[in-house]
């Protein structure tokens, strides 16, 4: 006896509606199991590109130029002079954004009341608004209008540091090529803003051939900063890049400049399957029992079907249909809660509250939920998949049941 | 020396509604005032206090200068400083420290830090003539005090000068000794000053034998400068301010 495939859907279905609160319960774990996966990735995705994004910005650009000494030691010795032909070219690749020749040196600044270490950026203004500045972040006042601009852009927690207000004078002190103190007094023409205090404290920005002559510097750089199309995948741009290169200078992209920034990307691409299987685990506990207990009530029942000479693979497939419709239902309305759960997130979430925490892991204090429907689709074929293995065992053995011994079974 | 401070009195009073004028001679009479105090050479014997407000605590050391660019000071007590020393050499500087046998130079990171601990930072003892060369000058007033005529120089740092300070206001007496120097922040709000608490006529010199440096928020702590013996125009050695001179005294 073999029955269509319409008519073990209506079994399979009626057989899940006889012991209604047990399904709905199983359902409302299946739910929540997938609701929190796909939640809690969204979150974990915002928080790293979250972190990406502040520390590309930190660095700045997708990859920098150098020279082959200055990541040891950043002192001015070791500057870019000027780039081959060759390299000019492979910067005019159309999948680059932006680049900035940046002079970029340790260095003390200090006002009447204090005085503190930072980053003095020597830039173009026209380059580095692509790059590393963004004219929004600016507070107050302005930012640099050429190179040869006199003022000084600063971070505003660095402006409290110092006790200092925009428009004083502060003064940059750092080390010239003989190892010799160049310093020079700067006018505070800006105060800009960042995710974190670190950045704001970090880095002060001046017109690049005005530090190029505080340090007895010629039209030298220390790094050309480089921003393509997007993160994950640079693109063509950099191997073409390295191999115009000469022996003197080096490309690294941020997954190189920062280690930290790769492994936490990494560590979240390898988390989504992670926390995927750990749900499921949990879950399978309570699908196996429900599959379980309902072949087990149904001991007499199957062993009547099968008296009558329904085939062993019909059962078989009438328990793996009802895991099924189960686990359907149960990814569907548990996608279903986690869009609806995200989508009024998407504006982002305050941290603000912890703010010093989040900075402590490079993170900006909103938080950006992000929903990939790569990580739903993950997440989905993995309950489903591994769901229908563990339905497998209860069907396989109803299937095997001898009807003689199921029909005596009281 | 007397001509001299005549012929000044007098360039002074003619041309003092110039104000070009006026102000290469307020540069004038610091820079008399900072070779009053320093001589061609010198070798100088003082203490240095630092106060604070709950320990205190007083070295002893000697130091020679030749012209506004050399000069070497060394601790002589107590035993536990002795030996430590700072040369002073074209805008550079080192230091010594007997007890690791090491010689530093101070790089610009540390020129803000405190020298030997005192109220003098690194950059105090070592950019002494900033005052002169990134400074406008300007004299604001002339008074008469205990038969001196006392000046009140304002100098004023210029847009790019590696100078943090609003300006700074110099008081001279007209035997070039300097009474007081005053450091304002650009609110105009007076941060810290030097004061010269005691004068006294050495090596036929008037010079400044006690002076104190003080913030203003922390009036109890200071640190304060005696001038035990002091000569000047000296014949010095010409090895005297080398590093190897530094490390192991000779005179």
């Amino acid at each position: 006896m073999s029955l269509p495939l319409s008519a073990i859907t209506t079994l399979a279905w009626r057989n899940l509606w006889r012991n209604h609160r047990r399904t709905l319960i199983i359902l409302a774990a299946i739910v929540i199991g997938v609701w929190a996966m796909i939640f809690m990735n969204a979150m974990m995705r915002g928080m790293i590109d979250g972190m990406v994004d502040t520390g590309i910005t930190m660095l700045p650009g997708h990859a920098q130029v150098h020279h082959r000494d200055y990541l040891d030691d950043p002192s001015v010795v070791n500057s870019i002079a000027a780039l081959s032909p060759a390299a000019q070219q492979a910067l005019e690749n159309p999948d680059i954004e932006a680049w900035s020749a940046r002079v970029r040196v340790p260095a003390i600044i200090s006002s009447e009341r204090d005085n503190r270490g930072v980053i003095l950026l020597g830039v173009d203004p026209a380059q580095e608004l692509g790059v590393g500045f963004d004219s929004t972040d600016l507070l107050s006042g302005r930012f640099l209008e050429s190179v040869d601009d006199t003022g000084l852009v600063v971070g505003a927690s660095l402006l409290e540091k110092l006790e200092t207000v925009s428009g004083r004078r502060v003064v940059l002190m750092s080390q010239d090529p003989d190892n010799e103190v160049a310093e020079r007094g700067f006018r505070i023409v800006g105060v800009y803003e960042a995710d974190t205090d670190a950045q704001e404290e970090r880095f002060v920005y001046a017109g690049r051939a005005v530090v190029q002559a505080m340090l007895k510097m010629g039209p030298e750089v220390s790094e050309i900063a480089i921003v393509g199309n997007g993160y994950r995948d640079l693109g063509a741009w950099l191997p073409e890049l390295r191999a115009a290169l000469t022996a003197d200078y080096q490309v690294k992209d941020w997954r190189e400049l920062d280690g930290y920034l790769e492994m936490a990307v990494n560590i979240q691409d390898g988390f989504v399957v992670i926390l995927a299987v750990i749900i499921f685990v949990v879950l399978s506990f309570g699908l196996v029992n429900t599959m379980v207990m309902a072949v087990f009530e149904r001991i007499r029942e199957i062993g009547l079907m099968l008296a009558l000479g329904m085939r062993p693979a019909t059962i078989l497939s009438q328990i793996l249909l009802e895991g099924l419709i189960l686990l359907s239902i149960g990814l569907l309305l548990g996608n279903g809660l986690a869009v609806l759960s995200i989508l009024p997130l998407q504006s982002g979430i305050d941290l603000s509250g912890i703010a010093d925490a989040a900075e402590m892991a490079g993170m900006a204090t909103t938080l950006y939920p992000v929903l990939h429907i790569n990580d739903m689709l993950l997440s989905s074929v993995v309950v489903l998949v591994l769901g229908l293995l563990s339905t497998l065992l209860p069907a396989w053995r109803a299937s095997r049941f001898d009807p003689i011994t199921a029909l005596n079974k009281n | 020396m007397n001509i001299q401070r005549v012929i000044l009195a007098l360039v002074l009073l003619l041309q003092s509604s110039w104000a070009a004028a006026q102000a290469t001679d307020a540069k004038e009479l610091i820079r008399l005032a900072m070779d009053h105090w320093r001589g061609s050479t010198s070798y100088v014997e003082n203490t240095m206090t630092i106060h604070r407000p709950d320990w205190e605590r007083t070295m002893s050391m000697v130091g020679w200068t030749e012209g506004s660019k050399n000069s070497l000071m060394r601790v002589t007590g107590p035993a536990k400083d002795a030996g430590n020393g700072t040369l002073l050499k074209d805008n550079n500087m080192w230091s010594y420290t007997p007890r690791i046998n090491r010689i530093i130079k101070v790089p610009s990171s540390m020129m803000n830090q405190s020298w030997m601990g005192s109220d003098f930072s690194n950059k105090d003892i070592n950019k002494a003539t900033d005052l002169l060369e990134q400074y406008e000058h300007r004299l604001v007033e002339t008074r008469e005090q205990d038969g001196h005529a006392i000046y009140v120089i304002e100098a004023i740092p210029h847009e790019d000068a590696a100078v943090v300070w609003g300006k700074e206001v110099v008081v001279i007496r007209d035997d070039f000794v300097m009474l007081r120097q005053e450091f304002w922040d650009q609110a105009d709000v007076l941060v810290k000053a030097m004061d010269t608490l005691e004068i006294k006529s050495i090596s036929g010199r008037t010079v400044a034998t006690v002076m104190r440096m003080s913030e203003t928020a922390t009036p109890d702590e200071w640190t304060q400068v005696t001038i035990g013996a002091i000569e000047f125009d000296i014949d010095l050695p010409g090895n005297l301010f080398t590093l190897s001179s530094l490390r192991n005294p000779r005179q």
